[in-house]
Formats: C-alpha cells, structure tokens, sequence
C-alpha cells in the first residue's frame, strides 16, 4: 500500500511559515501599503508645513512692509529729531567753548590792590579768529548725522591781558604782578615795564599823578579746554523768552572786593 | 526558489518606497525647511521694520518738544544773519546794566552794519562784529555777563537761549575822555556771531497730509513764536 500524506503540502514540516497559498505576496502588499501610509502621511506633513509657512512668511513680509512704510512716512519726524540732536549738540559746543569775559574782568576788579590804577585793560584770544565755522550736515539717516561746531575761539585758543596802569611804588606795582597770579586761570604774569616819574624823566600815564609809576604787564590765562564732553550731554534748550517765566539771565559777580581807587579804570 | 522570491519581494519593496521618497517626499519636506528659514528671516525683517517704525512714532511724539528746541536755538543761531535783532538785544541788555550801546560794525573793516547782510548772503557762517560801548568797569562787566548769558550751557546740561550765541574774542577798555563822566570806559569788543546753514532745514510732511517747513530758525530770532512746549528752568 502506498502511504498519502494527508497533510496540506503548505503545512509540511519545512514549508515556509505563513507564506500561505500566495507565497508571501500578501505580506509584501500589506508591507507596500504601510510603506505607502507612512511615506503619505510624511509627505502630508511635510506639504502642511509648507502651506502653513508660505502664509507664515507671506504675512510676516506683508507685516514689514506695513512696518518700513509707516517708518518711511514718518522718517521726516527722525529725521527732524536728529536736526534738533545737531543743532543742541553744535550750539552747546560754541557756548562751550567761549571764554568768560565777565569772570576774567570780575578777577581783576577783585586782586588789584589798592593804590594801582588801570588805565586800560585789553584782552583777546590768540589763535582763534581765523577758524570760526558752524557746519551742520543733515542726512536722511540719524545714525550718519554729524554735526560740527568750531567758534571763533577754538579750544587750546590762549586768552592774553594786557594791563596798564599806575601804582603808587614800585613795590606796588610788585604787589600787583603777584595779585594778578591770584587771578583764576591764569598762567603767567609778564611785566612788560614799570617806571616812575623820577626815573629817567619817564613821563606819568593817563591817570598818574606825581610819582606814580606807570607798568605794564601781560596776563596770561590757560588754553581754552575742549567742549566735546559738555556739548555731548547737552540735550534740552530751554528758553526764557518762550514761558512765562521769565529767568534772569544774569548773576553779577559781586564788586565788594574792588578797593583801589581807580582814575583810569573807574571801580 | 521561495527565498529568493521573497528577498525579489522585499528588494523590489524598498526600491519602490525609496524612489516614492526621493522623489515625491523628500523634496516637500526640503521645501519645508526652506521656507522654515524664509520664516525666520521674515520674522527679523518684521523685528526691524517695528523698531524702525516706533523709533519714528517716538519721534512724532517728541516733535513738538523738538520744534520749539529748534526755534529756541534759531535764536542763538538763526539761518540768516538777523542784524536787527541783534541790534535789538545788545540795545536792551546795554540799557539793562547802564551801558551806552554806541556803534555796532560788521567784520574787521571798520565797514558799516550793511555789510552784514552782504557777509550773510554769501553764506558765511560766522559774522565778525565789533561793537562800542560805554560804561563803568563793572557796568561793562555786567554786559559781558549779559552777553555770555545771551545762550548759555547750564551746570545740568541745558542751553539756555534768551539771545544772540556771541563768541568774544577781544575786550578793549580804555578811558572815555569823558569830562562830565571820568569814570566811563570805553569798551571795545570783537565778537562773532553765527549763521546756521540753510541746507540744513528739511521740510517735514506731516501724516495728516499738510507739509510743514522746519526752517523755523529763519525768523526765529525775530519772531520767537515757540510753543508752549518749550522747557523753562526757574
């Protein structure tokens, strides 16, 4: 008798496990399906994220755009503000950079001693005339604005006194040549001469009388220091005449200290 | 035989999933990355743009304190050389600390004030003047006060206009002769005023649509109509 295996031939002992009737082509669809699934749902994703962003960027564009217009409209106002920076920045500078005049002129009138007589005082700055300019540059962008500012008394410019007058002695005019070192900010104090009446026949100044010794001298104050630090701070103005409140401009100095007594120069 | 169909299978499998990714997935999301960056500079133009436009919405709001700051300091330097008014001043500060204001020339010529416009016109910046007056010492000194104090930097950083910005560079007293008053001097004083340059004056458009020039400075020193914005120290 001849032995049948009854047993499906798919099922023997050595067959492939599960690969069934179709050999395994249903798990090689079922995995290209999946396989498919994933690569959608990846490319679903992906093709999400680009419309999200285009939008997101084509607003974002719009936004800026909206944006630079306002500023572009208003750039005159920025514009303006750095003509005001300019212009504080320039004036703060030259009135910076002045000499004080009305201090210099206080100084004297306070260290003459008595007995000495000014007939006449003279002061100028050297080295200034020649270098005064205001230049303001405007430019559409307040980072490139630039102001500059030189007056007519530049910094390192040297304020220079000369003085003539009387004194009693020649020990006065002494005493004054060591008053006029008193005086602030000054450098040197050169004299230029001192005579007396009963020396050489040297004739008496205007405002001398008897034996009065006539002198000259130089004052030398220091340089004019630079502005740049002061002027950079300088950012309100502020003007009287505008309010209400009308401030006065001027302390005086006090003239108590002035004894001598003047006939060239009246104290 | 079984085998080697199901690696076939599995190669053919990979080979189709791979070019569906090279090909249809892989470039989307590269698309996607890219305009991921696109996003981000987007963003930082927007950042840009906004703080542009609220430095000049900041600007708009200061623009009334900046006008009058603008027409208070074309006080001191106005656009034009603004002789009158300089007469003006020096007139009223001389009669406020007792001084005669005698004689006011342009440069050092020794020509007459109508030089000054002609000095304007051609665009100098800087108007050399000599001015006289007559007074006692301290009465002069008082003035050089007064003109110091025309514009002035204060201890806390404010220029303080009320006048002309003057730049003295020489003093000369000397007795005036005077036999009715022997203590007068004659007070001689080399000054220089300045001008600001005209092209320094944009016009402003405002957003309401109506145009404004901002070359205020021009009749400043002779019309100070500031607004009432103007700061004021005590």
């Amino acid at each position: 008798m001849r032995a049948v295996n009854l047993i499906p031939s798919e099922q023997r002992a050595g067959a492939s496990v599960g690969a069934g009737r179709s050999e395994g082509v249903a798990y090689a669809v079922l995995a290209l399906i999946a396989g498919f699934a994933l690569l959608a749902f990846l490319y679903g994703s992906a093709h999400h994220q680009v419309a999200s962003r285009r939008a997101q960027a084509a607003s974002l564009s719009a936004q800026a755009q909206q944006a630079q217009s306002a500023a572009e409209q208003l750039a005159p106002y920025t514009s303006f503000i750095a003509l005001r920076e300019q212009r504080t920045q320039a004036v703060a500078s030259l009135a910076e950079s002045r000499f004080d005049w009305a201090h210099a002129f206080h100084e004297f009138g306070r260290v003459l001693p008595s007995g000495t007589t000014i007939s006449a005082l003279g002061g100028t700055i050297a080295g200034g005339a020649a270098t005064s300019s205001l230049s303001l540059s405007q430019s559409s962008s307040a980072a490139t604005a630039a102001a500059t500012a030189t007056g007519a008394t530049p910094a390192g410019s040297i304020p220079t006194f000369t003085v003539s007058g009387c004194a009693k002695s020649q020990p006065t005019v002494a005493l004054t040549l060591q008053r006029l070192r008193l005086i602030d900010g000054v450098k040197e104090v050169t004299l230029q001469s001192s005579a007396s009446s009963g020396s050489g026949g040297v004739s008496t100044g205007p405002g001398c009388t008897g034996r009065d010794a006539t002198f000259s001298a130089t004052v030398v104050f220091d340089p004019l220091p630079a502005s740049s630090a002061v002027a950079a701070v300088a950012k309100t103005v502020s003007d009287p005449d505008a309010g209400s409140a009308s401030a006065s401009s001027t302390s005086a100095p006090s003239t108590s200290a002035a004894t001598t007594t003047s006939t060239g120069v009246a104290k | 035989m079984s085998r080697e169909r199901t690696a076939l299978i599995a190669v053919a499998l990979v080979a189709i999933l791979g070019a569906v990714w090279l090909l249809v997935v892989s470039p989307e999301r590269k698309q996607a990355n890219q305009l991921s960056a696109q996003v981000i500079a987007a963003k930082s133009q927007l950042a840009s743009a906004e703080s542009k436009e609220a430095s000049a919405r900041t600007a708009q709001s200061q623009y009334a304190t900046a006008y009058a700051a603008v027409v208070s300091l074309g006080k001191a330097v106005p656009a034009s050389d603004e002789v009158p008014a300089l007469i003006d001043q020096l007139t009223q500060a001389s009669n406020q600390k007792n001084v005669d204001f005698n004689s006011i020339t342009s440069g050092g010529s020794g020509s007459s004030g109508t030089s000054a416009s002609a000095a304007a016109a051609s665009a100098s910046s800087a108007l050399p003047f000599t001015f006289a007056f007559e007074g006692s010492y301290f009465a002069l000194e008082h003035l050089m006060r007064q003109l110091a104090d025309f514009a002035k930097l204060t201890p806390k950083g404010t220029i303080r206009v009320s006048g002309r910005l003057l730049t003295i560079q020489s003093v000369k007293l000397a007795p005036s002769g005077s036999l009715t008053s022997p203590n007068k001097l004659t007070g001689t004083v080399t000054a220089t005023a300045y001008t600001m340059p005209a092209t320094a004056s944009p016009t402003l458009t405002s957003p309401t649509g109506s145009s404004s020039p901002a070359s205020s400075t021009t009749s400043a020193a002779s019309s100070p109509t500031a607004p009432a914005t103007v700061t004021v120290n005590p």
